[in-house]
C-alpha cells in the first residue's frame, strides 16, 4: 500500500511513499510509460515522467508529483498506479 | 573594481552572499544552473526576484545566465557513483561559472557556501569540488552560522522569495559523501566526456 499522498519537505509538491516499501523495476516502467506517448527522463534510479504534473518515480517506489494541487496529484497518482500496476493508497481515517 | 561570477540558487545564502560583494562596489553577473527536471520552476522564479530586488538595491543590471544542468545531471547519475554526484555536479557548475567568467572578463567567482551547512559544504567536498576550476573563489558567508545568514536575509527582503515552496533537487543521494578522495572524484570524471558537456551547457545558456 501506499501511505497516503503528502505535501513534500520544501512544499512544491505531493509525495507518494509506499509502506512497506518496494523495489520498483524502472526499465519496465519507462516502457510502460513510453508505451502510453509519454516521455521519460531515465537517470538509471529514477524516472521523470513528462504526464502533467510531472513525477519523479525512484527505485524505492517513491512518487513526487510536481504540483501544489492535492486534487491533481491524486488524479496523476491513479492514473500512475493504472498504468505501472502499482499498490492503492491506504484508507483514509474514518 | 573586479568583476565577479556568482552562482545563484535560489536559496536563502546566495543572495546575501551576492549583497555582500556587492556592498563592495564590485560588478556582479549572476549564473543560475537550471536543475530542471530535477526540480520544479521554482529555484529560477526565485533567482529572477533576488536579483530583481538586489539591481534595485545596488542600481546595477547584475545580467542573469541560466546554464540548462538537468542533462548534465542525467549523465551523472547514469554513469558515475552516486555517492559522490554532488561533488560531481558541483564541479560542473563550477565549470560552467568559469567559462561565463571568462566570457565576461570577470576575474573571480563566488558562492554562498558556509562551512558545513550540508554535505556538499565540508572542507574536503568543497576542495573536490572547487579544484575543477582556477579562478580565485570568494565565499562571503564561510564563517557564518545559519541564523546569522537568516537574520541578513531577513533584513535584505530576500528570506521571503527564498523560502517560498518549491521542490528540492530530486538528484541528490540518500547518503551523499561528506568526505570525499579527490582521486576518486577525477577517476569518475574520467568515464565523461567533460569538456563537451560543459560546451554543450554554455551553447545552450541564456542571458536574462
Amino acid at each position: 500500500m501506499y501511505r497516503r499522498l503528502r505535501v513534500c519537505s520544501n512544499g512544491g509538491g505531493y509525495e507518494a511513499i509506499p509502506h512497506p516499501p518496494v523495489r520498483l523495476d524502472l526499465a519496465k516502467a519507462r516502457h510502460a510509460l513510453e508505451a502510453e506517448g509519454v516521455a521519460v527522463v531515465d537517470a538509471r534510479v529514477l524516472l521523470i515522467a513528462a504526464t502533467d504534473p510531472e513525477v519523479t518515480i525512484s527505485q524505492n517506489g517513491r512518487l513526487l508529483f510536481k504540483t501544489r494541487d492535492p486534487k491533481a496529484a491524486e488524479i496523476a497518482f491513479e492514473r500512475l498506479r493504472g498504468l505501472l500496476g502499482l499498490p492503492g493508497l491506504e484508507a483514509s481515517p474514518p | 573594481m573586479a568583476r565577479g561570477v556568482m552562482l545563484m540558487s535560489g536559496g536563502i545564502d546566495s543572495p546575501v552572499a551576492l549583497n555582500f560583494v556587492l556592498r563592495q562596489g564590485h560588478g556582479m553577473i549572476a549564473v543560475h544552473m537550471d536543475n530542471r527536471p530535477f526540480t520544479d520552476d521554482s529555484p529560477l522564479e526565485k533567482v529572477v526576484d533576488h536579483l530583481a530586488l538586489l539591481r534595485a538595491r545596488y542600481d546595477q543590471p547584475i545580467p542573469l545566465y541560466v546554464v540548462p544542468h538537468g542533462t548534465t545531471q542525467t549523465t551523472l547519475m547514469r554513469s558515475t557513483d552516486r555517492h559522490v554526484g554532488c561533488i560531481l555536479c558541483r564541479r560542473f557548475m563550477w565549470r560552467s561559472a568559469e567559462r561565463i567568467a571568462e566570457r565576461e572578463n570577470a576575474s573571480f567567482l563566488v558562492t554562498g557556501e558556509a562551512l558545513g551547512q550540508v554535505a556538499s559544504q565540508t572542507l574536503s567536498n568543497m576542495h573536490s569540488a572547487t579544484c575543477a576550476v582556477r579562478l580565485p573563489i570568494v565565499r562571503p558567508l564561510i564563517g557564518f552560522d545559519k541564523q546569522e545568514i537568516e537574520s541578513v536575509a531577513k533584513a535584505l527582503g530576500t528570506y521571503g522569495i527564498s523560502t517560498r515552496p518549491g521542490v528540492c533537487c530530486q538528484a541528490v543521494p540518500d547518503r551523499p559523501a561528506t568526505r570525499s578522495n579527490l582521486i576518486q572524484i577525477i577517476r569518475e570524471e574520467e568515464m565523461l566526456d567533460v569538456d563537451q558537456i560543459v560546451d554543450d551547457c554554455i551553447r545552450k545558456a541564456v542571458v536574462l
